[in-house]
């Protein structure tokens, strides 16, 4: 007798799991080509909600992991509002204060840093060894590492890297106008600073740090760790020391300003993603969606033998179930992948502004989030047999249906899918016109309304084609319109992958078009003002200011020099924002430029920026702060809180947290400094700008770190930092294009491959492999062209959608305009490619064997 | 031993805007053991009455009884527990899964009767090994002939030791070899379990088969065998 042995085989609703496990891989056996390609959709579609939910998060997540990391313990911060800041004394006064535990100084100043493999914008960091005191993870080891950095600076390992520097060779540092050479004295690991390697943060001893960045005696920062209970006291204190010329804020405070710089990007980001999610969720819906016919033709012959709608339901939960969860498995690394491949870059003008980390951080909340995306798609995909489980429906109905049984799409679901189609391009209307801020829902809700409009499409495809076959002497249009609708299920599904990867690639990429047009030509007006600029290397944002004697007159004796003025510039915090100050001379012509302009009149602003107390704000500022022309704002400047009036609204001028543009008379007197951040030079008629730009050279001297740079030269850097900005919206718009392009090919090659048996029927009536062979590649683009109708129309509005989002809530300068030739282009590679591989397969397909129309 | 009973069955359909009795007023009883055969030219309505003896269609009046029981007012769920527990049924294209052994498919039934996997398929192995398959457990259907798989279809249909067998068109895709063999074996089955068979066929050789037979002639049930249908269908 054998012993019984225990066995784990529980039973739902009389479906043991083994024996579900057994129907399931014999499904499998048959079907797996269009499985494999159902998951493969769910993989991809989840690999695309995972990559951008991380990239989204990663760059908050790092900075407020660096600032930690730098801040320790401290709980207070006193800050300059002038990047000049304060005189170093203050910070001995501070730790003198009663209350006050550690008060550690810290200079800090934008600087390049040359190797022998290229050069990085980052932020010099210059501490004292009070900075130990704090404990952070940064600095556990400087006490140690103090004596390392003597003379010489520390570099972050990514830094290192990238420029190639080593410990104890040379490298070059340009700050404030200046070259240095200094000496790398440590290469700083993930072991020594923690995640803060892998930023941009060159540090070193606070006496060097002030020499190299020509503030002798002065400090930016001062870090505060007050005694347990004696944080109100202390901050009292620095308050009265600050006087209204300093900031007293929480020492992560910078973590807020990061948010809120953030926000219109993540903004726009996210409405990006949102679209991309709902894309890949319903590409994966798609997918599932092939295998529906199979599944219903065998589920109707398992109730024929007894099997109840319970077990029925199970059978299809358990093999979505099995397939979701594989699936979406396989989708969370390859996400992974294109997080840390794709995703990863951060913005170069974030990274000098945050002590951003680039750092790749990934929540539970992510994979739980895409993981859940792809067993819902599974899930709602295999449920759709569901609907034969009516009461008012027979059992063998699907199998008596006309065409290939479990393919038909009856008039009622046709017209109702329309319906619902209509009504949710309404409501996104709606949501969109009621409130800018719905944009986002909007723009998903349009991706949901997509394949809504396909049956219908596809049935008008049908009859047009039908009545052309009557016309036409051929037998393949007649063949092609039969056959498409013996396989309608199929043929929607496919459309709607197309119509898809259309929407996504037409709304995100003509968006982001628009953006990047937007930003051009505000670039290309603003730089175009003078034929010649002199700034520090890489001062992206206009706030690097220099101090080197005697400059501006040199310039101006060079041959061929007409003119030369100084524009000024500097990042303020004010509040949860880190304001772009701008200032340019009285009566310039860059002070206001049309392209910035939203509201106001343009001469008129120009004529009050004449004078003080005047300035441009842009809209989002105004916007927060319930500004109108003509209103009065105050601004928390280093000299103490000055009141302008707002003489027009603009854009954010590339700078979403917001931008003031102030005259240079009212910069210098209220930031107590005449030292300019850019020279604009212009020449005298005849001097070229090639020309004009050497003899500036010439007159600078080799010594000189600033750089020279024609209209021409200033205009393309930085129109390409500024795109820097947008590269994960452009990587989620060619990610898409290249998904879709992948599925649909993929798609439709199964689809043929699943058209054998049907092919093999024509076969044996008398059909050739040529004639069957156009048949196919006539469907394939039958489907694909409703699809790419659909997508491209959808796709337009949506796009239309996210340049109103873009314009009303992030303050970028986004103008729809239709792009016919990118979508043609986007049409071309997502439709052209598609059909282009399909040909393969097809014509294997057109091959098979008309015996095989003999086998059941 | 069990009886199935049909009493003034009538089952309609609608279609280009006309009322078709497909099945009209018809009265039957087969008893136990009794291997019966429905005769009749397609569209006779013999696979409708079928397929209400199966409780896949209800009647539109009438009623099926079988041990007394009413079929006709059967919930879904019932129904199914019905053809689950009590009905072996054989298909003329014998609906098997593709993807799936002879023998997988032959147990596909006990797997919805809470069997584990192993003892599914210790169960339907002797009905298979009976119908000469022995040697064929392991095979897909597409690697079957179709006399083999219309075997498989009928080892399903009875592994579940049904009180009740419905044939459809059963050798509808056999040679006439063949067909005499799965006839033989129904007959067989039949009077071995003593259970009520019904066989729709159109061919009025199976009637040889049989121990009664019906002609069904546009809804209508006649006793015997009408040859001048016989006429009909084969000419």
């Amino acid at each position: 007798m054998r012993p019984r042995r225990f066995r784990f085989d529980p039973s739902i609703f009389g479906l043991r799991l083994t024996a579900l496990y057994a129907i399931y891989r014999e499904h499998w056996r048959y079907y797996r080509a269009p499985e494999l390609m159902a998951g493969a959709g769910i993989a991809v579609g989840v690999s695309l909600v995972f990559g951008v939910l991380v990239a989204n998060s990663s760059i908050l997540g790092s900075t407020r992991e660096a600032i930690h990391a730098v801040d320790g313990s401290a709980s207070l911060e006193l800050v300059a509002r002038s990047p000049h800041g304060f005189g170093q004394g203050l910070s001995q006064r501070v730790s003198e204060l009663p209350g006050v535990a550690v008060a550690a100084p810290v200079l800090r100043e934008s600087a390049v840093i040359e190797g022998p493999k290229g050069r990085l914008l980052g932020q010099l960091i210059g501490v004292s060894a009070r900075f130990v005191g704090l404990e952070s993870s940064a600095t556990k080891d400087l006490g140690a590492g103090a004596q390392l950095l003597s003379g010489g600076v520390g570099l972050p390992s990514g830094v290192a890297s990238a420029i190639g520097a080593h410990t104890e060779r040379q490298a070059k540092l340009l700050a404030n106008g200046v070259a240095h050479t200094v000496q790398v004295r440590a290469v700083l690991d993930a072991g020594a600073i923690g995640s803060l390697a892998a930023s941009r943060i060159f540090v070193t001893l606070l006496q060097n740090a002030q020499t190299l960045a020509g503030e002798p005696g002065r400090v930016t920062q001062v870090l505060i760790r007050p005694y347990p209970g004696k944080g109100k006291q202390v901050e009292g204190e620095l308050r009265r020391l600050a006087a209204g010329q300093l900031d007293v804020e929480p020492a992560d405070h910078e973590l807020e300003l990061a948010q809120t710089a953030l926000k219109p990007t993540n903004q726009s980001t996210s409405l990006f993603a949102a679209i991309s999610l709902m894309v890949g969720f319903l590409l994966a819906l798609n997918a599932m969606l092939l295998t529906v016919p199979e599944r219903r033709r065998q589920l109707a012959e398992m109730r024929e033998q007894g099997y109840d709608s319970r077990q029925v339901v199970v059978v299809l939960a358990s093999q979505a179930l099995a397939l979701g969860i594989a699936a979406s498995i396989v989708g969370i690394f390859i996400g992974d992948v294109l997080a840390r491949t794709i995703f990863d870059e951060v913005p170069s003008y974030l990274a000098t502004t945050f002590p951003i980390t680039g750092h790749q951080q990934i929540h539970l909340t992510a994979v739980l989030v895409a993981f859940s995306c792809g067993v819902l798609a599974a899930l709602l995909a295999s449920m759709s047999p569901i609907m034969d489980l009516r009461e008012s429906r027979p059992i063998d109905a699907v199998l008596h249906e006309p065409g290939e049984p479990g393919q038909s799409i009856g008039d009622d679901v046709t017209r109702n899918s329309a319906l619902l189609g209509l009504a949710i391009l309404a409501i996104a209307t709606a949501m969109a016109l009621l409130n800018s801020g719905l944009t986002i829902p909007s723009g998903v809700a349009l991706a949901l309304a997509a394949p809504c409009f396909m049956p219908i499409l596809f049935r008008a495809a049908t009859r047009v084609l039908g009545r052309i076959a009557r016309h036409y002497h051929g037998g393949m249009i007649a063949i092609t319109t039969i056959e498409l609708e013996a396989t309608a299920t199929r043929s929607v599904a496919l459309a709607c992958i197309t119509a898809l990867a259309i929407y996504g690639s037409v709304a995100v990429g003509g968006a982001r078009t628009d953006l990047i047009r937007g930003i051009d030509k505000g670039v290309s007006q603003e730089w175009g003002t003078a034929a010649i600029w002199v700034t520090p290397d890489q001062n992206i944002r206009d706030t690097d200011s220099f101090h080197v004697q005697g400059v501006a007159a040199a310039i101006a004796r060079a041959p061929g020099v007409a003119s030369v003025s100084a524009h000024q510039g500097a990042l303020l915090d004010a509040g949860t924002q880190r304001l772009w100050i701008r200032a340019a001379p009285p009566g310039s012509a860059s002070m206001i430029l049309s392209s910035e302009l939203l509201q106001g009149d343009l001469a008129h602003a120009r004529a009050l920026m004449r004078q003080s107390g005047w300035a441009t704000v842009s809209s989002g500022f105004a916007s927060e702060h319930d500004l109108r022309i003509g209103g009065p704002f105050t601004l928390p400047t280093p000299s103490g809180p000055a009141r302008f009036d707002v003489a027009a609204i603009t854009t954010n001028i590339g700078w979403p947290p917001g931008t003031i543009t102030l005259n240079t008379n009212d910069y210098s007197h209220y930031w107590q400094s005449t030292d300019p951040t850019t020279l604009a030079v212009d020449l005298k008629p005849g001097t070229t700008p090639t020309a004009g730009a050497r003899a500036i050279r010439q007159a600078l001297g080799s010594k000189s770190a600033l750089r020279v740079q024609t209209s021409h030269e200033r205009m393309a850097e930085v129109k390409a930092i500024g795109r820097q900005g947008l590269s994960v919206i452009g990587d989620i718009s060619k990610l898409l294009l290249l998904i879709s392009a992948l599925a649909l090919a993929v798609a439709l090659s199964t689809a043929i491959y699943q058209r054998r048996g049907r092919l093999a029927s024509l076969k044996a009536q008398g059909f050739d492999r040529l004639q069957l062979w156009r048949g196919v590649l006539l469907e394939s683009a039958v489907v694909l062209g409703i699809g790419c109708l659909d997508g491209a129309i959808l796709g337009l509005y949506g796009h239309a959608l996210a340049d109103r989002y873009l314009r009303v809530n992030t303050g970028f300068a986004a103008s729809f305009s239709l792009g016919a030739a990118q979508i043609i282009l986007t049409l071309l590679i997502v439709g052209g490619a598609s059909l282009a591989v399909v040909a393969i397969p097809g014509y294997s397909a057109a091959g098979v064997a008309p015996e095989l129309s003999f086998q059941e | 031993m069990s009886t199935l009973e049909l009493r003034e069955v009538v089952k309609r359909y609608e279609g280009g805007g006309e009322t078709v009795n497909a099945v009209d007023r018809v009265s039957l009883s087969i008893g136990p053991g009794e291997f019966v055969a429905l005769y009749g030219p397609s569209g006779s309505g013999k696979t409708t009455l079928l397929m209400m003896a199966a409780t896949i269609m209800r009647p539109d009046s009438g009623s099926i009884l079988f041990d007394g029981r009413e079929l006709g007012c059967l919930t879904t769920r019932e129904s199914a527990r019905f053809r689950r527990e009590t009905v072996g049924i054989v298909f003329q294209s014998f609906h098997l899964m593709q993807g799936a052994s002879a023998l997988d498919n032959a147990a596909l039934k006990l797997f919805a009767l809470n069997m584990r996997l192993n003892e599914a398929r210790e169960t339907a192995r002797p009905w298979l090994e009976r119908l000469g398959l022995g040697h064929r457990l392991e095979h897909k259907p597409s690697e079957l002939s179709m006399g083999e798989r219309q075997r498989v279809a009928i080892a399903r249909a009875l592994a579940n030791k049904p009180r009740m067998l419905l044939a459809d068109e059963p050798t509808g895709n056999l040679d006439s070899k063949r067909s005499r063999e799965v006839l033989g074996l129904l007959g067989e089955i039949c009077a071995e379990r003593d259970i009520p068979t019904m066989l729709v066929t159109h061919d009025p050789q199976a009637t040889a088969f049989v121990s009664q037979v019906y002609t069904l002639r546009d809804g209508t049930l006649t006793e015997g065998l009408d040859l001048d249908l016989h006429t009909t269908v084969s000419g």
